[in-house]
């Protein structure tokens, strides 16, 4: 919203304080001024002139030469304004002068002298009209300077609507002017209004309201109307201020509700003559003032006339057959609040927004109404002295909002501010705004205003920011805080979480991906990639994109894909939430997973598997503590079905890991291999972790001794193993794989080599002892088709 | 005698100044002091000196041959250096600015300055929570008292799903069940990630960040709030940041501000990355709203508290210099792995 800092001076005396304060104090106190803009500052040279004679011009048909009269000599003027008469009297741009920034010099227009120019009022930038130069009926001097005559200098605040949400009572310059007033300690001007009690004695409207959604209805009728145009001063403001101006009536509605911020309309009274305020049935139809067409929603809060028929949507917009035109000459008056959330669901549903709308979905102050009402009248008859009210204030006052006190204590104040705020400032502050303030023996019993007790004030810590904003919040002192020393709770997978990305980044070189959450439906279904999905986005908005994700990999292979233009290697991991399923409450069963994407189209997929099982172990192991493997057993359908496996400790399985399903990888690019890990990650991290005390060493030599056998090619090494350990001595302390080796000379077979460490606690080895053990050994092995090569 | 030992020394002297290599240095070593060397040599003339002049001699001829050792010794020790420094001599000098590949991938930027963070808050004792991205309209709404009609609660502005929860909407989500956790008395941080139903653009994600700050304990007040966020921006930022509080409206605070940190780059003259208006709104924060604490079983009487939630990836895009919100969520591998693991 634009204010008008000469519409609030009307208001309270800012005289002595700079505009860089007063935007900065406003700032801290009260709402966020997005822009300003200092209006009428690139305008000068431009004074009211008298248009002595009208001449055609020699090439252009559409151009006048003109002699114009400014006071002290008369300027020869090329006007191409189709409005130009003799006797006319408009504002002239001199030679030197400047039109809101287009500086004007005498120049050839057409091979003839033009010095200077007639300006249009949307040239100047003081209103909208832009069909000709301005066209001034009245007693202007002539060879005055405009800004003597007007108020074209002001200086235009754009406040952030965002940050006046909760303030139903800031949308119009009163009640801005009101805390400008409490911020600089000035005081606040009462707003000149017409006694609306000399009108009783006349005739009231009938006003019949059947909806629950409309809180006030306020209306007053005036006839005999015949001044059209607004007075000059009023046209700058609503130009400023964002409006149009129009006409008088419609300019006055506008005008109020910038000054007291309740929107107002007004009816054509040979049109509406009653008001009925009904709730609509779906499908009603209604044409805008705009002429538009617009179909109603069921309930939408609609004002009708003494026949029933539509004539305005309430806190929307008003018909066109009732409305106002520049032939109107008596009126009806409407000032009105509604139920805040009724009038923002019709305002969306129809999808118009309006000055109107915007305002009501604020929840506004139905005292309002009449304030509104008798400015309104005030204004009229200032400006338009034949102007006759036709009616008493008529009102159904239907809702009225409770009236609201609030106890409370300066020390409670000054506790929560964390300064010490006096008595005394706590209530002049308070009262500044409008609170009606008793102290008592507790404290305060501070009475709301109807402008702030509508939804914003209503509890003490409500009071306390109105006291600490005008207190200054940057007159708070920061201040630490004296806590318990007590140990902090650490949670394992929070940190675990950080240090598993490190040790991913740091010693497998991976980058971080983050992903959304949903699965993107389009690309899974192009590479036949099963993206199973519990739950769904209820707003389709979010095309192809609306079922939520169970698993990670998917988008990580969406990632591979959109890299892999770029890079030969690509090694990306994230941790993220996936959606696993839904409970008895059918609520989602959200789990934390770890995926890891490595692709390459150097290393084989072996190496990649063999790389990505390294990481899966050493993550467990170093990260977590925790000793996993690889199991076979089903994984998703995009892993290869051979070589792919699932994750496992002895007690618990965390995931999957494996290679490209064949159509998968060729789907998406043939060129490269790809191994892709998914875990359960929380689960991971919450796996109990088995300590194991280290072995001691032997004060005796310990003899390396190892192996080669040749065992059938089939053979896991895992099998191997398991045989082999089978047979235990005790010197022996385990062995470990030194190499594995296939070539063809060794048919069927391969051969692998194992290294036993021997040795004993209490004594060296003997020959013989080895000698011994070499023989058991070699003798269960062959026992088992595990042959000594 | 003494003249053939004063022979023998010249001699000695002279043949030793030919001497190029270790092999002539044996030479000269076995010409002087070898079985068949002059020094043994010189031997068969002291059988017959007069005993009176012995001790003279045998003098003469001891102080003969340890000159000779010596000398021979240095010149060893000459020619080791010498080829030592020939080796040196002959070294083939690396290339020092070859780069190098550390292997090192990259953290997310959104890790690396989350991880600042919470490592500022853990050190003022804080516990660091998680929280999860699917709420129940309980949790993300009721129970931080958005009300019914709140706006918020429209289709437009939240995602919501087909079981009736909704995707967080804000961090504050998860503030009924940290306080019922660790409540009345607790500080708790907890990041998470948050969902909007808007339109993307160069500064807007319908998905990002927050970390969000709890504190309830007995008598705390907005001068604490400042002074914590005063601490962790001086932090994050390794400099003297100021805040400032303005008035700001959200339903769980009450009073509710939008704090600003003066720009870090300008130090509040005013510069691109602010705006130039000196200040960067960084996060939304006020006093817990009694009612939220009431609905978490936290007596409002006796406890108040307050709460932020810090806009991270604002922070983010801040201190790693990128200049669209949209890539933080894309992917791009080629630039995220230029963040590594730390930025400053």
């Amino acid at each position: 919203m634009k204010i008008s800092l000469n519409w609030i001076k009307d208001y309270v005396d800012l005289s002595g304080i700079e505009t860089d304060e007063i935007v900065k104090r406003f700032n801290l106190s009260t709402a966020e001024i997005e822009e300003v803009e200092y209006m009428g500052a690139k305008t000068h040279g431009v004074v009211f002139g008298k248009i002595l004679e009208v001449k055609p011009h020699p090439t252009n048909a559409h151009w006048h030469i003109l002699k114009v009269d400014i006071g002290t000599k008369t300027l020869q003027i090329v006007c191409g304004a189709p409005n130009v008469r003799e006797g006319m009297v408009t504002c002239v741009a001199t030679d030197g002068g400047c039109v809101n920034g287009f500086k004007i010099s005498v120049a050839k227009r057409g091979d003839i002298d033009s010095e200077g120019m007639c300006c249009s009022s949307a040239e100047l930038g003081i209103g909208s009209d832009n069909d000709g130069i301005m066209d001034l009926v009245g007693d202007y001097p002539i060879g005055t300077d405009i800004k003597e005559y007007w108020p074209v200098d002001d200086i235009i605040l754009e406040i952030d609507n965002k940050t006046l949400t909760n303030r139903p009572d800031l949308w119009g310059h009163y009640g801005m002017a009101r805390e400008f007033a409490v911020i600089f300690d000035r005081p606040l001007k009462k707003i000149d209004v017409a006694d609306l009690s000399r009108y009783n004695a006349l005739k009231k409207i009938s006003i019949e309201n059947k909806s629950k959604n409309c809180y006030r209805y306020s209306a007053i009728s005036a006839e005999n109307i015949t001044v059209k145009k607004s007075p000059d001063f009023m046209k700058i403001r609503l130009t400023y201020c964002g409006m149009r101006d129009i006409n008088l009536l419609a300019d006055l509605t506008n005008y109020v509700m910038m000054d007291v911020g309740l929107p107002m309309h007004a009816f054509d009274n040979n049109v509406v003559k009653g008001i009925k305020v009904v709730d609509s049935h779906e499908g009603t139809k209604m044409l805008t003032l705009e002429g538009e067409e617009h179909t109603l929603p069921e309930n939408a809060v609609t004002i009708c006339d003494q026949g029933g028929e539509p004539v305005a949507i309430a806190g929307v917009k008003g018909g066109l057959k009732s409305g106002i035109s520049d032939s109107t000459t008596s009126v009806l008056f409407e000032a009105a609040v509604f139920n805040s959330t009724a009038i923002r669901k019709t305002s969306r549903k129809i999808g118009l927004v309006t000055d109107a709308s915007i305002r009501y979905e604020k929840s506004l102050d139905p005292e309002k109404t009449t304030l509104a009402l008798s400015r309104m009248i005030k204004l009229l008859c200032d400006i338009d002295s034949g102007a006759k009210v036709t009616s008493a204030l008529s009102d159904s006052y239907d809702y009225h909002y409770p009236k609201l006190s609030i106890e409370i204590s300066p020390k409670f104040i000054s506790n929560i501010v964390g300064e010490n705020l006096e008595e005394e400032r706590v209530v002049k502050i308070l009262t500044g705004l409008g609170f009606d303030v008793k102290t008592s023996k507790n404290g305060l019993v501070v009475g709301v205003p109807s402008w702030r007790a509508t939804k914003d004030v209503s509890i003490k810590e409500d009071l306390v920011e109105e006291v600490a904003r005008m207190f200054g919040y940057d007159n708070i002192e920061p201040k630490p805080l004296k806590f318990e020393a007590v140990p902090v709770a650490l949670k394992r997978d929070v940190l675990l979480e950080y240090e598993s990305k490190k040790y991913l980044a740091e010693k497998y070189g991976a980058t971080e991906v983050h992903s959304y959450i949903w699965n993107y439906k389009d690309f899974c279904e192009k590479h036949k990639i099963e993206h199973p999905s519990y739950i769904k986005l209820m707003d389709s908005s979010n095309s192809g994109q609306d079922s939520i994700r169970s698993k990670l990999a998917p988008t990580m292979l969406k990632f591979f894909e959109e890299n892999r233009n770029s890079l030969d290697d690509i090694r990306i991991f994230e941790i993220g939430r996936v959606v696993t399923g839904l409970d008895e409450q059918k609520l989602a069963i959200e789990k934390k997973h770890l995926a890891v994407l490595l692709a390459s189209q150097t290393d084989s997929e072996e190496k990649l598997f063999n790389e990505a099982k390294k990481i899966v172990v050493d993550l467990a192991k170093t990260v977590v503590g925790l000793d996993v493997n690889l199991k076979r057993g089903e994984t998703s359908s995009y892993y290869h079905p051979v070589n792919s496996a699932r994750v496992v400790s002895r007690t618990d399985d965390f995931g999957e890991m494996g290679i490209l399903h064949p159509t998968v990888k060729k789907s998406i690019d043939k060129r490269f291999n790809v191994c892709l890990i998914e875990l359960d990650f929380g689960k991971l991290a919450a796996a109990p972790v088995y300590y194991k005390k280290p072995k001691m060493l032997s004060k005796y030599q310990q003899v390396n001794m190892d192996f080669n056998f040749l065992v059938d090619k089939k053979l896991s090494y895992g099998e191997f193993e398991s045989t082999l350990s089978k047979y235990r001595n005790k010197i022996s302390n385990g062995f470990e794989l030194v190499d594995i080796y296939e070539d063809d000379s060794l048919g069927d077979r391969k051969s692998i080599t194992v290294r036993f460490e021997l040795g004993s606690f209490d004594h060296t080895l003997s020959g013989e002892e080895i000698e011994k053990f070499r023989g058991e050994l070699i003798a269960h092995a062959s026992k088992n088709n595990i042959i000594l090569r | 005698m003494k003249e053939k030992i004063n022979e023998i020394e010249k001699q000695f002297d002279e043949d030793s100044k030919n001497i190029a290599d270790l092999s002539s240095l044996e030479e000269l070593r076995l010409a002087y002091l070898g079985k068949k060397g002059k020094i043994t040599d010189l031997m068969t003339y002291f059988r017959v000196v007069p005993a009176e002049l012995k001790k003279e001699m045998g003098m003469l001829v001891n102080n003969l041959k340890n000159h000779i050792e010596e000398s021979i010794a240095e010149f060893k020790q000459k020619l080791a250096d010498k080829a030592v420094q020939e080796e040196i001599n002959r070294a083939k000098p690396f290339d020092i600015t070859l780069p190098v590949d550390t292997g090192v991938g990259s953290l997310h930027p959104r890790t690396i300055i989350q991880k600042q963070v919470v490592d500022i808050f853990s050190s003022m004792g804080f516990i660091i929570e998680d929280g999860n991205e699917i709420e129940t309209e309980y949790n993300n709404f009721i129970a931080v008292n958005v009300p019914e009609t709140h706006p918020a609660r429209d289709m437009q502005d939240t995602f919501w799903l087909d079981n009736g929860e909704v995707l967080k909407t804000q961090t504050s989500a998860a503030q009924n069940r940290i306080l019922r956790t660790y409540g009345p008395k607790c500080k708790v941080l907890f990041p998470g990630r948050c969902f909007r139903n808007e339109a993307i653009d160069a500064s807007h994600e319908n998905t990002f960040f927050q970390i969000e700050g709890v504190v309830v304990d007995e008598n705390v007040s907005v001068a604490n709030l400042i002074y914590f966020m005063k601490k962790m921006l001086n932090g994050v930022f390794k400099k003297d940041i100021n805040v400032r509080l303005r008035p700001g409206y959200f339903p769980f605070t009450e009073p509710s501000f939008e704090l600003d940190a003066s720009c870090p780059f300008c130090g509040g003259k005013g510069c691109s990355t602010c705006g130039n208006s000196g200040w960067i709104e960084l996060c939304p924060c006020g006093m817990i709203h009694p009612n939220v604490l009431k609905i978490a079983g936290v007596d409002p009487e006796k406890y108040n508290g307050f709460a932020f939630g810090l806009g991270m990836d604002r922070l983010v895009m801040i201190k790693s210099g990128l200049d669209d919100i949209r890539h933080l969520n894309a992917g791009e591998v080629k630039l995220l792995r230029q963040f590594k693991t730390k930025i400053n």
